[in-house]
C-alpha cells in the first residue's frame, strides 16, 4: 500500500511536485501520466526514499517513507528511468548480488534468484553477461533484480521505454501477475496505450499537481467522456444520419470512413442502451454488419488535459 | 562475506583477470625487486682489505634486501594508494551519476556495510597485486634482517593511509555531482591533504606531517636500511630526527601513535561523512554539529603542536633550524632587527594558523550553511509546519551562530597561544597590546560572517566567484604592480594586498610583531594598509550581511 498525502518537492523556487496526494493499494496497478516536467519521475523518487521532499507525508506499508526510510525500503523495489545494470557481472550475480543485500543467503537465496529469473523469463540466460544483453533484456534483468527480494510494493519509472512490441506485451503480464499476488504497482509511463492495458486506475499529473485521477471509467464519467458506438454496414444507407438523430440515446453522427459505410456517434449509456439502439436499426432496415461499443481512450483523455490551460485545484 | 566485495572480485578477478594482473605484478615486482637487491647486493673491496690483493667485488644479500626495500615500498604505494583511489574515485561518481549507487542505498544494508563494500570491493584487483608483492617483501625481511616489529608498525601504518586515501576517494566520489569533476577533486583534495597540508609540518604545525606514512618510514625504518657497516649522512640523520618524537602540548608520542590519531579523525570525518551521502544523496556532507566538532577537534590539536613553541621556543622541522639559528650567520634585509629571525618565525607560524583557520572556516561553511534553495526549502517547511523559526542546528538553518562559534573557536586557542608566549620567557618574543589579538580576532570574524552572508545569498558560482575575486585578484594585481615598479608601487600593494585575507594575516601579524622591523629603518607604513584592510573587512561584512537580510525579507 502507498499513500501519498500533501506531497510537495521544490527545486529551489519550482514547485517540481505540488500537493500530490493519491493512494495505491495492494493488487492495484496505478499508472502516472504526464508530459515531461510533470513531475512523475521526482514524486517517484520520493517515494522511494532517494529524493527529500520539501513537505508531505509518504506511507508505504504504513511506514513513514521519510522518518523511516530505511525501514520502508525493505518494502521497496524500484526501477529507475534509464536503468542501468553492473556490466561486468552475470544476470545471476546481478540478482545474487541484491538478494544478498537484501538479507538472503543459502537455498533461500538461490531458490529466489532463481524464481526472479524464471518469472522475467531470463532463466535461459542467466550466465550472459549484462553488458552484452539487448535493451529488451537489460530491463528484463533489472525487473529481476527489482523482484529479487519479494518488494511488496513495485515503483516503476518508465519501465516500457525503448522495449520492442513482444517485450511490453511480456512486461505487461508479468506486472498483472504480480498484482495478481497482491502486490502494489506504481508506474510511470509515456506509452499511453501501455498504460491503458496495463494499470486499473491513473493519475493524471500536470505541473506538479494530479490533475484527474481513478479508473478509467471514473475518469470517463468525470470528464463527461461518452462511450462511442462504432457501426458497419454491408453498403450505404442514405437516410442513416436521420434515423440516429432520432434515437435519443445517440449523438454527434460521424462518417469516419468516409464512404457511408463506418459510422460513429456517441452514446449515453452502457450495453444495456446499445443493444436497444441495435434493435431499433435492425428494425428500421438498417444493414449492419458490424456493432461495438468503444470506451473513451487514454490517449483522447491526456490529449484533451494536454490542451486545456492548467488550473489551480484542477482535481475531479 | 559483504555482498559488494563479492560483487567486485566477480567483476575484476575472474580467472583471465587474475591470471593477467597478477602476471603483471610479478613481472613489475620482480624486476624492480631484483633490480635493486642485485645493485645494493654489490659492495666493493678495496685493494687493500682485499685477500688477493686487487680491487673485488664481494656480495651481500643483507645490503640488497635492505637497498631493495624502498622501491618495493614504493610500487605497493602505486598500486594501492595511485591505481586503487583512481579506481575507488572514477566508479563511486559514475555510479553516482548512473543511479547504480541508488539501487544499493535503497538495500537495507547499513550505510557502514556499504561503505566497506566499496573500499574494499572495487579496487579488488588491486590488492590482489599486492598480494603477488609480498613473497618479495618476505625475502626483504628476512635476507635484510630488518627488525619485524618496526616493519608491523609500518605496514599497519601502510594499510591505515590505504584505507584513508581509499575513503578520501570514496566520499569525494558521493559528495561532487560529476564524475569529471570527482576526478578532479580527488586528486586535488590528495595532493593537497596528503603532499601540501604535510609540508606545513616544517612551519610548526606538526600534526599535519603525520597524515602520511613518511613519520614512520623516516622515523621506525630508514636507520635500519644502510648497508652494514655504512653510516647515515647528514640529511637521513636530519630526517629520522625529525621524525623521532612528537611533541604535543608538553608530552612526546611516538609518530605512529601519532599518525593512527591523526589519521584515525579524518577517518572517522570521512566516516560519517559517507554515512549522511548513503542515507541521502541530498543531505551537506557534514551537519552544523559535526562541522563544529571537527573545528574544534583541529583547534585543538593546533593548540597542542604549537603549545611547545609559544611556551618555550621548541619547535622541528625548518621552524625549529630557523628560530636556532646565529644571527651573525644570517643574512636579514636592513630593515629588519638584526635578531629578527625568530620573530619571523612567530609570523610565519601565527599566519599558518590563522589561515588554516580560515581556510577550514571557509570550507565548513560552504558545507553547512544552506545555499538560497536549502535555506527557502526550511522556510517553506517551517510555514507548512507552522513553527516560528528554523532550528539553529538544521541543515537548513541559517548559519549566523554556527560561524561565529567557529569563530571563537579559532580565536580562543589564539589569545591562549598568545598569552603563554607573553607570560613565558621564550626566546621568542611576541606583543603584550591587547590590539594584537583583538585586531585579528575581529579580523577573523568579520571575513567568517561576510562568507556566511555571500553563501546564504548566492550559489556555488556566485560564492565562489566571490571568494576567488576578494581573495586572489588582489594578489594578482600586487604581482603586476611589483614586476612594474616594487619600491613606488609598495605603498598602493600594501592598500591592496591588505583587501585579501591570504595576504592581509601576514600584513597584521607584521604589523604587531615587536622585534621584526627596525623602527629606525621602516621600509614601508604598515599602520595605514592595516586600517584599509581591517575597514573592509568591516564594509564588506555591513554590506553582505545587510544584503542577506533584504532577501530574507522578500
Amino acid at each position: 500500500m502507498i499513500d501519498v498525502r500533501e506531497l510537495t518537492i521544490h527545486y529551489g523556487e519550482f514547485a517540481a511536485v505540488d500537493h500530490l496526494s493519491f493512494s495505491v493499494h495492494p493488487g492495484s496497478i496505478f499508472g502516472l501520466i504526464g508530459p515531461n516536467g510533470a513531475g512523475k519521475t521526482s514524486a517517484i523518487k520520493a517515494i522511494a526514499t532517494l529524493l527529500e521532499p520539501t513537505y508531505g507525508e509518504i506511507l508505504v506499508q504504513g511506514i513513514s517513507a521519510l522518518n523511516q526510510a530505511e525501514k520502508a525500503r525493505g518494502f521497496l523495489g524500484y526501477m529507475p528511468d534509464f536503468p542501468p545494470v553492473y556490466e561486468d557481472l552475470k544476470i545471476w550475480e546481478f540478482c545474487d548480488l541484491f538478494a544478498q543485500a537484501y538479507g538472503l543467503s543459502g537455498e533461500l537465496k538461490k531458490a529466489k534468484v532463481l524464481q526472479a529469473l524464471h518469472a522475467t523469463g531470463l532463466q535461459d540466460h542467466m550466465h550472459t553477461l549484462c553488458r552484452t544483453l539487448s535493451r529488451g533484456m537489460h530491463q528484463r534483468a533489472l525487473l529481476a533484480k527489482t523482484l529479487v527480494h519479494q518488494p511488496s510494493v513495485l515503483l516503476l519509472d518508465e519501465p516500457a521505454a525503448n522495449l520492442d512490441p513482444k517485450s511490453r506485451i511480456d512486461l505487461r503480464n508479468i506486472l498483472k501477475s504480480l498484482a495478481l499476488e497482491g502486490k502494489t504497482i506504481l508506474l510511470s509511463s509515456h506509452v499511453l496505450s501501455e498504460i491503458e492495458d496495463t494499470c486499473d486506475t491513473l493519475g493524471f499529473m500536470r505541473e506538479g499537481k494530479m490533475v484527474l485521477s481513478g479508473t478509467l471509467d471514473e475518469i470517463s464519467q468525470a470528464r463527461q467522456k461518452q462511450n462511442s458506438l462504432k457501426i458497419r454496414l454491408t453498403k450505404p444507407f442514405p437516410t442513416l444520419q436521420k434515423i440516429i438523430s432520432s434515437i435519443p440515446a445517440l449523438s454527434q453522427f460521424e462518417d469516419f470512413g468516409g464512404n457511408g459505410k463506418e459510422v460513429r456517434a456517441c452514446i449515453d449509456g452502457g450495453e444495456m442502451v446499445a443493444s436497444e439502439v441495435l434493435a431499433q436499426l435492425v428494425e428500421a432496415g438498417v444493414p449492419v454488419s458490424g456493432f461495438a461499443i468503444e470506451k473513451p481512450r487514454v490517449e483522447d483523455l491526456f490529449l484533451e488535459l494536454e490542451s486545456r490551460p492548467a488550473r489551480k485545484g484542477d482535481q475531479p | 562475506m559483504n555482498p559488494l566485495i563479492r560483487r567486485g572480485i566477480r567483476e575484476r578477478l575472474r580467472a583471465k583477470k587474475l591470471v593477467a594482473a597478477g602476471i603483471f605484478s610479478l613481472i613489475l615486482t620482480a624486476t624492480f625487486y631484483l633490480a635493486a637487491f642485485f645493485d645494493g647486493m654489490q659492495v666493493v673491496v678495496p685493494a687493500k682489505e682485499s685477500p688477493t690483493g686487487v680491487t673485488e667485488l664481494a656480495f651481500n644479500p643483507v645490503n640488497g634486501a635492505r637497498e631493495a626495500f624502498t622501491p618495493l615500498l614504493v610500487l605497493q604505494g602505486f598500486f594501492l594508494m595511485f591505481l586503487g583511489t583512481g579506481r575507488i574515485a572514477s566508479v563511486t561518481a559514475e555510479e553516482k551519476e548512473s543511479g547504480l549507487l541508488d539501487y544499493q542505498r535503497m538495500t537495507p544494508m547499513t550505510p557502514l556495510a556499504k561503505i566497506f563494500g566499496y573500499l574494499f570491493g572495487l579496487p579488488a584487483r588491486e590488492y590482489w597485486m599486492f598480494v603477488v608483492t609480498l613473497p618479495f617483501l618476505l625475502h626483504c625481511v628476512v635476507a635484510g634482517k630488518l627488525p619485524f616489529w618496526n616493519i608491523l608498525h609500518l605496514y599497519a601504518v601502510f594499510f591505515c593511509s590505504v584505507l584513508l586515501y581509499h575513503l578520501t576517494a570514496h566520499v569525494i566520489g558521493l559528495v561532487v555531482p560529476r564524475p569529471r569533476a570527482a576526478s578532479w577533486v580527488a586528486r586535488l583534495a590528495v595532493l593537497g591533504l596528503y603532499i601540501f597540508l604535510p609540508a606545513l609540518g616544517q612551519a610548526g604545525i606538526s600534526f599535519l606531517s603525520f597524515l602520511t606514512i613518511l613519520p614512520t618510514y623516516f622515523g621506525k625504518i630508514l636507520p635500519h636500511l644502510f648497508a652494514e657497516g655504512t653510516q647515515m649522512g647528514r640529511f637521513e640523520s636530519q630526517a629520522v630526527q625529525f621524525w623521532q618524537e612528537v611533541p604535543f602540548f608538553s608530552i612526546s608520542l611516538s609518530p605512529t601513535t601519532f599518525t593512527f590519531v591523526m589519521q584515525g579523525l579524518i577517518l572517522l570525518a570521512l566516516f560519517l561523512t559517507g554515512y549522511r551521502k548513503w542515507r541521502l544523496d541530498s543531505l551537506p556532507a557534514f551537519s552544523k554539529p559535526m562541522g563544529l566538532g571537527l573545528f574544534a577537534t583541529l583547534q585543538f590539536l593546533l593548540l597542542g603542536s604549537l603549545w611547545p613553541f609559544f611556551s618555550d621556543g621548541q619547535a622541528s622541522g625548518l621552524l625549529g633550524s630557523v628560530v636556532q639559528l646565529d644571527p651573525a650567520q644570517v643574512g636579514l634585509p636592513s630593515q629588519l632587527k638584526s635578531d629578527a629571525h625568530p620573530a619571523l618565525a612567530m609570523v610565519v607560524v601565527q599566519s599558518t594558523f590563522f589561515l588554516l583557520s580560515i581556510g577550514a572556516i571557509l570550507i565548513l561553511i560552504n558545507i553547512c550553511c544552506p545555499n538560497p534553495h536549502r535555506r527557502l526549502k526550511g522556510i517553506q517547511r517551517i510555514q507548512k509546519l507552522g513553527l516560528p523559526t528554523i532550528p539553529w542546528l538544521a541543515d537548513e538553518a541559517p548559519g549566523g551562530v554556527f560561524t561565529t562559534l567557529l569563530a571563537l573557536l579559532a580565536i580562543l586557542p589564539y589569545a591562549l597561544l598568545h598569552l603563554l608566549a607573553v607570560s613565558s620567557e621564550s626566546i621568542v618574543s611576541i606583543s603584550s597590546s591587547p590590539s594584537s589579538i583583538i585586531a585579528p580576532a575581529s579580523f577573523l570574524l568579520f571575513c567568517a560572517l561576510s562568507l556566511r552572508a555571500a553563501r546564504e545569498q548566492w550559489f556555488n558560482l556566485g560564492f565562489w566567484g566571490f571568494v576567488g575575486l576578494l581573495w586572489l585578484t588582489p594578489m594578482l594585481a600586487c604581482l603586476v604592480l611589483a614586476v612594474n615598479d616594487f619600491l613606488g608601487n609598495s605603498q598602493l600593494m600594501l592598500h591592496l594586498s591588505s583587501l585579501s585575507p591570504l595576504t592581509f594575516i601576514p600584513q597584521l601579524m607584521v604589523y604587531h610583531s615587536p622585534n621584526l622591523v627596525d623602527p629606525a629603518n621602516p621600509l614601508v607604513d604598515l599602520s595605514a594598509s592595516v586600517r584599509t584592510g581591517m575597514v573592509a573587512s568591516i564594509i564588506g561584512f555591513v554590506f553582505l550581511t545587510f544584503k542577506l537580510w533584504k532577501s530574507s525579507i522578500k
